[in-house]
């Protein structure tokens, strides 16, 4: 389905982190839409019945406030998904290790408050940065890593050595 | 008159003339005629006792005698001359081994003379030589030791340096595998709020 230019202020949930989460929400929320639309054409007298569907979905209809049988709220909120596949800002950030959800999801919390509501983060991973991240936007790059700050100050630690030499 | 005292005088004088003419004349043909040896006179009768006396027999014995006084006179000069000639030759034995031996002296003495300059020259160059070469090592050295001065110095540097890289190395492979990144989450906000203003900027601008 094409992205409608027409977006509901709905957001995205928490647990929808990445692009690719945000991709397998949609694809996910499309399949959910044919499956209804297919059950109210072959039994139009039914009421269709909610499939089981997963934890992003769910929350995304929490989140957003929408009702899934109804045709109109899923055809707006895969348009609205749509149209954050295609403007939502994107963060890639680096980390020394796996960050877990947890610590996933405090940050987004801080950037979506922040930053952008709509923001998307792709976690890498450097392990030679010691701590701290690496941020990358889609024009800039900010080294906020231990290894920048330790290099920054390689002046001082130089002084250091030289006074503890003398 | 007088002219016929001069006729008188000049016939006078040529009769004088023609009488000695006529002496010499005379006397010279009395002076040949002596000459002539003919046979029978006193010299052809003197010749023949000479040669009577001083015969064939008597010339060989005169001759003998003289061959022998000869060769006496000979040998005693030859002996006579060996001695001169021994005693001369002895003498210039003498003679030239002392000349020798001088000549010898002085040069051996000239000899010496100029090795005891050659040494001496070359004892003086080699001093000379030994001074320029310590002079060119205290400057080598100098100039070594400011070499090894700069280079460690140097080396001391980029040590220092590297040391930097070394501690930074080795803090952050120590530490970073140590901090979870829980603990860091207010670090890593410290820093996004630092420079939110930018990433807001940049998202913003939407390019």
């Amino acid at each position: 389905m094409a992205p409608n230019d027409t977006l509901v202020a709905y957001s995205l949930p928490l647990s929808v982190v990445s692009p690719v989460d945000l991709g397998r929400l949609i694809r996910e929320l499309e399949a959910l839409d044919n499956d209804l639309n297919q059950a109210v054409i072959s039994f139009p007298d039914n009421e269709p019945k909610m499939p089981i569907t997963s934890r992003l979905l769910d929350e995304a209809i929490a989140v957003n406030k929408i009702v899934p049988q109804l045709a109109e709220d899923r055809k707006q909120l895969i348009a609205y998904l749509w149209g954050m596949k295609a403007k939502a800002p994107v963060l890639h950030i680096s980390f020394s290790a796996d960050p877990s959800p947890l610590f996933t999801q405090k940050l987004l919390v801080w950037l979506r408050q922040e930053v952008n509501k709509d923001v998307l983060v792709t976690i890498g991973l450097q392990p030679s940065i010691g701590a701290g991240c690496i941020v990358r936007t889609n024009n800039k790059f900010f080294d906020l890593s231990l290894r920048k700050d330790m290099l920054s100050k390689r002046g001082l630690l130089l002084s250091e050595i030289s006074e503890a030499r003398a | 008159m007088t002219i016929w005292w001069l006729y008188l005088i000049l016939g006078l004088l040529g009769a004088v003339g023609t009488a000695f003419v006529w002496l010499i004349i005379k006397i010279n043909g009395q002076g040949v005629a002596p000459k002539k040896n003919a046979p029978g006179t006193i010299e052809e009768a003197a010749d023949q006792d000479v040669e009577h006396i001083f015969n064939e027999e008597f010339r060989e014995e005169l001759r003998n005698r003289g061959r022998l006084h000869f060769e006496k006179i000979i040998g005693e000069n030859a002996m006579f001359l060996q001695q001169d000639l021994r005693l001369t030759t002895s003498q210039l034995n003498e003679y030239m081994k002392t000349e020798i031996t001088s000549k010898l002296k002085e040069e051996f003495a000239k000899y010496e003379e100029s090795i005891m300059d050659a040494k001496q020259l070359a004892i003086e160059s080699i001093q000379k030589t030994n001074a320029a070469i310590d002079e060119q090592r205290a400057i080598l050295g100098d100039q070594v030791k400011g070499e090894i001065l700069a280079e460690k110095q140097q080396l001391v540097a980029r040590f220092e340096e590297n040391m930097t890289d070394i501690v930074n190395h080795y803090v952050l492979a120590a530490i970073g595998n140590q901090i979870d990144l829980n603990d860091q989450l207010e670090y890593i906000l410290a820093d996004l709020e630092a420079n939110k203003k930018a990433m807001i900027e940049d998202i913003s601008s939407g390019a």
